[in-house]
């Protein structure tokens, strides 16, 4: 499973970084044939925006791959430590279910997308097949944190130290907090 | 009933430790159910919507562009220069310390790369020239929070797309107060370390450092530069940059070879996930506030409390201070500014210097316990007691306070540059 969850972070480095040349090359040649002939690419700046949407979309599953999404932490310490052992399960499975439940949504409205045969008002070309990259974010998501919540012992570790050294404040803090209501019934 | 139903659950989420991105799509999907017409397809139809946007494509491009500029040697090659002009001064090293993390800002756009870059090779040669660790710590820590100031800064572009304010006008409101901040750090650095030897100006040293920095130094000016002649658009700008960062990075400075460019590729794209996802559900939850004409119930209520700018000001900065000491500036940006800037308009408060205002107090946030995040990253990687920090870092924020005060009741100082 792990050797399967890293071949798929390998090829979403991959085709971002590709989708991510696209992007800078296409949005900095519009400025430059502006420059030089005096009128940009008028569809310079849809290819780049379709791009950016496939690098941001197979992104999810890179900042899932490696611990990064964003997370206010400040009622990390609310749980009691005797449930603590169930949180990586609860954690990551509460986000496998979101995920599922996105991708479910996504592809109804990629379903209509395609039916309705929309294309892109510059470019003149079908959206759903540039769409349909939303659910397949999710799906890969829900995958990857369904495999965490399985086994929590393939889930990353935070990234940096930064997030470590927050783990460890908030660690210090509830063993603070233990000792002192350990204290505090021990005196009673 | 069911405003009290939504806060149980985006506190269970939090509770449960859930990335924000479930716990914004959790509250579109349930307001669309509960006050909307249940149809939550319209969350991925407005998420869409919000992706489908040309503005977006400046956030990847400039998030790239600081990676690739502060690999290899970069914060050595401006720390150097800003030694080389600050010598004579007294408490030169520490101004020094606050223009080189200004100028990397400027370049990275990130606070907590800044503090990290600036601070390995700062750090120990402030404590060699005998400054106070205290005062080390709490220069670097409060310098480095300057990121999210100093243009082109990724929160300030957060916070127009949210609003829908020109990102060129928030990159140019935001060089007044930037510039104020290092001259309050700059000025007590000198009145602090006033009797520390100083050294003399070196011609040669400065040519030299000038030769190579010159490149790293000239990246800010295009980006400025560019925008502020009206030549480049922001998006255009970031484009620009990302280029002139690679071709730095490959053909002048040849320290980040192809291989190193595939990774920060992936690190940007890493950063990217995180953020978009999480900006698509804060629009759509944006689009459905702005159809049920929720921020003018909030205007309209506010209004019955408030009924004076100034007493307003001062809550709005109370309450960004403390959303600062709990909050990361990015979920706090796209949760609060589409609710707070109508509400700061209707006061008549030009949305960019209420855009500078949030700005500069979630700053101070960077700097206050429990999550402020460069107090977290100094104790990492100088090895600190958590709370030595704190106390390093008090004098510093008393001057990031006056300084928002400055910035709050004194608005020419954001907008004096910008054109309307």
């Amino acid at each position: 499973m792990q050797r399967l969850l890293r071949r798929l972070q390998a090829a979403e480095r991959g085709i971002t970084f590709f989708a991510f040349c696209i992007m800078i090359a296409i949005v900095f040649a519009d400025v430059a044939v502006r420059e030089v002939t005096g009128s940009g690419l008028h569809w310079a700046r849809q290819v780049g925006v379709y791009a950016n949407i496939f690098v941001v979309m197979l992104g999810f599953g890179l900042a899932s791959a490696e611990a990064a999404h964003l997370r206010p932490r400040f009622a990390d310490s609310w749980i009691p430590a005797r449930l603590e052992r169930f949180m990586p399960h609860v954690q990551e499975g509460l986000m496998s279910l979101f995920c599922i439940a996105v991708a479910v949504v996504a592809t109804l409205v990629v379903l209509e997308t395609f039916e309705l045969q929309e294309r892109s008002v510059v470019l003149r070309l079908l959206v759903w097949p540039v769409q349909a990259v939303i659910p397949l974010a999710f799906v890969i998501a829900a995958f990857r944190h369904g495999c965490y919540a399985i086994w929590p012992a393939l889930a990353p570790q935070p990234p940096s130290n930064v997030e470590a050294a927050a783990a460890a404040v908030a660690a210090r803090k509830a063993d603070k907090a233990h000792k002192a209501d350990k204290a505090d019934k021990a005196i009673r | 009933m069911e405003v009290v139903g939504l806060f149980a659950m985006v506190l269970a989420l939090f509770v449960l430790r859930q990335n924000l991105v479930v716990v914004l799509g959790m509250t579109a999907a349930y307001a669309y159910l509960v006050w909307g017409d249940g149809a939550v397809a319209n969350i991925i139809i407005d998420a869409w919507d919000a992706l489908n946007r040309e503005v977006l494509l400046s956030i990847p491009l400039y998030i790239l562009a600081g990676s690739i500029m502060s690999r290899g040697t970069m914060a050595q090659r401006l720390i150097r220069l800003m030694r080389a002009l600050t010598a004579p001064i007294p408490g030169g090293l520490a101004i020094a310390t606050v223009l080189s993390c200004a100028v990397f800002a400027a370049i990275s756009g990130s606070s907590v790369v800044t503090l990290l870059a600036v601070g390995s090779v700062m750090y120990p040669a402030l404590l060699q020239a005998g400054y106070s660790k205290q005062f080390a710590l709490g220069s670097l820590c409060a310098a480095g929070t300057l990121g999210i100031i100093v243009p082109p800064s990724i929160p300030l572009i957060l916070y127009g797309v949210m609003t829908q304010t020109s990102i060129a006008d928030l990159f140019i409101a935001g060089i007044g107060p930037a510039l104020l901040l290092i001259l309050l750090m700059s000025v007590y650095a000198i009145i602090r370390n006033w009797r520390l030897r100083v050294g003399s100006w070196s011609l040669r040293e400065i040519w030299l450092s000038l030769r190579h920095g010159i490149w790293a130094l000239f990246m800010p000016v295009l980006i400025l530069g560019g925008i502020y002649s009206g030549y480049f658009t922001a998006t255009e700008s970031a484009a620009v940059a990302v280029v002139y960062a690679i071709f730095v990075e490959l053909v002048i400075h040849r320290e980040l070879g192809l291989r190193g460019m595939y990774d920060t590729f992936a690190e940007t794209t890493k950063l990217l996930g995180a953020l978009f996802p999480v900006l698509m559900f804060a629009l759509a939850l944006n689009v459905f506030l702005t159809y049920e004409q929720v921020p003018e119930m909030i205007v309209r209520w506010l209004n019955t409390i408030i009924t004076d700018r100034a007493s307003f000001l001062i809550v709005m900065n109370l309450f960004l201070l403390i959303i600062g000491c709990v909050m990361d500036i990015g979920s706090a940006i796209l949760i609060l500014a589409p609710i707070l800037q109508p509400i700061a308009q209707a006061q008549g408060i030009d949305p960019v210097h209420f855009g500078i205002i949030m700005i500069v107090n979630l700053e101070i946030g960077y700097l206050t316990p429990p999550l402020g995040l460069n107090l977290i990253v100094a104790m990492s990687a100088f090895r600190e007691e958590f709370w030595t920090i704190c106390r390093a870092v008090l004098p510093f924020l008393g001057l990031m306070v006056i300084g928002l005060i400055v910035v709050t009741f004194w608005p020419d100082l954001s907008l004096f540059l910008v054109q309307r």
